[in-house]
């Protein structure tokens, strides 16, 4: 089973392959195949696989057209992990354990089923990795070259992280909590992926330790069986597979919090190298929009059409979304419509009444509650994350 | 105040020096790609892919400062790289996948084949007798990464007692040409190198 291979049509910002194949990793475990098999059935005829970045371990990101739903569905959520899932016998429900420990009065294990005994508490949550748009970075920047995809919004239900820490203790020194999964590099130089949040993050009452998502089990990909989610940050913090919980006096250690996954305080002079301490950690998702229909590239007959999409901004709500055809000279309000919840996205649309023929642009951005304002262009930074820039389609408009 | 005949005239020398380095320095990308694109491509398949799947680098558009600093970061992180590999691989990198290079490149791949093996030894007759202590130096060096500490499995399949190893004519075709996501190793290990580690597994 190596892969069926499917092209998409090149167009002119989708260059990459898109394969309905399986990454070569997978094919070596069994279990894990079946579990991926069954998570990926299509919901519809009309679904479109995810577009593979990186084969092996899976990166893949999810085709904008699906944006159109409210919640993205699991088996085309955007898939991005360092090393792919652990081997199935370290997350299997006999073995697997989460450990809460460090600065805290009462070190604690917890079993599924035992970190049941506190509340469930389901919300709706946009989940981005940091690199989502690193392709539209110049100059180009190395990474996994995500384009508009490595986003979605899923229901997640779990419990709180929050009454998990207060169960243990949280001594007084405790100023971030630190996590770790089960997931481990195929060569052990390789630095391991842990990561902290500051205390106050942590004992949000947002802040969740996860087993589901929209209903179901967490998928294998999607960190099964508990996750991390950060509600309105970038998806880095919300550590798959997790095993360890650790409340620490300092910022975690190691490559992926002092190294990775860190921007330049100021915008950084674009190509050049910024000094470490002029860095500070990925946390909150800036405002940003996307068309999800038409598709670029796509054809449409004259008289009316609808533009539609989403916009989501961190841990505040959406304000305004606006769509303009003369590439940022003009603007003209959407409508902002479906479900409004902090965290998750805005769904919105706009009525366009497309007379003339001929090729157009057309752009969209968005406007948080506090103001910000999506940029026509992300600034520049060493890693390439965080973009934000207008989102674009070109669309041809030709007689009825 | 203006500089004197003198400065300007040394200043010119060192510009004129200057542009001779860069020229020379600088690589003509195609001739790169026929000279080192096939010794380039395997050492991207038996060391890179390791880890990751090849499209990780064939995806990337960076210049030669970045592919250096992305080359050493993976050196450190236990890419069995030599300092020689290091700088081929720099160049077979920065020439073909710079930040210029088209969108669409030829997969991976189609230069293997054009150009000579990496390793240039007198083969072994087909029976060569393996030695087990030189072999688990070559299998430390490239396969424990996958196949685990004392080849008891990792990523891809224990080897420690897999009925494989009584197999002699697949074990060997495995190792050369591949099999599912295990990489072809036919441009990295000599028919020695083989038999050694097969000599070696067979005392695990």
């Amino acid at each position: 089973m190596k892969g069926s291979g499917e092209l998409a049509t090149v167009s002119r910002r989708r260059w990459l392959k898109t394969i309905l194949g399986l990454g070569a990793g997978l094919v070596m475990h069994p279990t894990k195949f079946l579990t991926w098999a069954a998570d990926m059935t299509p919901a519809s005829d009309e679904s479109k696989p995810l577009t593979v970045r990186v084969s092996r371990p899976l990166d893949a990101e999810t085709p904008a057209q699906a944006f159109t739903s409210f919640l993205t569905p699991n088996h085309q959520f955007f898939v991005r992990s360092h090393f792919g899932p652990p081997p199935a016998e370290a997350i299997e429900e006999s073995q697997w354990k989460l450990h809460v420990g460090g600065a805290v009065e009462r070190p604690n294990e917890f079993t599924i089923t035992s970190l049941q005994q506190f509340k469930a508490v389901t919300m709706t949550a946009v989940l981005q990795c940091s690199g989502n748009g690193r392709a539209y970075h110049r100059p180009r920047v190395p990474g996994v070259q995500w384009e508009r995809g490595a986003v979605g919004n899923a229901q997640w239900t779990g419990v709180r992280l929050r009454d998990v820490l207060q169960a243990a203790g949280i001594r007084a020194e405790a100023r971030h909590v630190m996590f770790q999964g089960a997931d481990r590099p195929v060569v052990p130089a390789v630095p391991l992926f842990f990561r902290s949040i500051p205390l106050e993050k942590a004992l949000h009452p947002d802040t969740l330790l996860a087993y589901e998502m929209n209903g179901q089990p967490l998928p294998l990909l999607h960190g099964a069986p508990l996750r991390v989610i950060t509600p309105g940050w970038m998806a880095e913090s919300c550590i798959k597979w997790l095993t360890h919980i650790e409340a620490r006096k300092e910022e975690a250690s190691g490559y992926y919090m002092q190294t990775a996954y860190r921007v330049p305080v100021k915008s950084a002079h674009t190509g050049t190298g910024v000094p470490d301490d002029a860095t500070a950690p990925v946390e909150v998702m800036p405002v940003k929009s996307l068309i999800s229909s038409p598709e670029d590239g796509q054809s449409l007959r004259a008289g009316a059409a609808k533009i539609q999409g989403v916009a989501w901004a961190g841990e505040t709500k959406i304000a305004k979304v606006e769509i303009s055809f003369d590439d940022g000279d003009t603007w003209q309000p959407a409508q902002l419509v479906g479900d409004d919840r902090l965290y998750a996205w805005r769904q919105w649309q706009f009525l366009w009444q497309a007379t003339v023929e001929g090729t157009f642009a057309i752009v969209c951005r968005a406007t948080d509650e506090r103001g910000n304002v999506q940029p026509a262009a992300t600034s520049w930074n060493p890693s390439g994350f965080l973009w934000n820039g207008w989102d674009r389609v070109t669309v041809r408009v030709h007689p009825s | 105040m203006k500089p004197s005949r003198g400065i300007r005239c040394v200043f010119h020398i060192c510009l004129l020096a200057f542009t001779a380095i860069t020229a020379f320095s600088q690589e003509d990308p195609g001739s790169v790609s026929a000279t080192i694109g096939p010794r380039g491509e395997k050492l991207i398949i038996a060391r890179c892919t390791v880890c990751h799947s090849a499209d990780l680098i064939t995806q990337q558009r960076l210049s030669r400062t970045r592919w250096e600093a992305t080359v050493d970061k993976m050196k450190h992180w236990g890419a069995e790289i030599s300092d020689q590999d290091a700088d081929l691989l720099i160049r077979y990198l920065s020439a073909r996948y710079h930040p210029d290079a088209p969108a669409n490149l030829p997969p991976l791949g189609h230069e293997i084949g054009k150009g000579e093996p990496l390793k240039q030894e007198p083969q072994a007759p087909l029976s060569a007798i393996g030695v087990a202590a030189r072999g688990a130096g070559v299998f430390e060096h490239n396969c424990q990464a996958c196949h685990g500490g004392g080849a008891m499995g990792g990523m891809g399949p224990r080897l420690a007692r897999n009925p494989i190893l009584k197999l002699d004519d697949l074990f060997r075709e495995t190792v050369l040409y591949g099999r599912g996501p295990m990489p072809a190793w036919s441009s990295m290990l000599s028919e020695q190198d083989i038999a050694d580690v097969r000599e070696w597994l067979l005392t695990r």
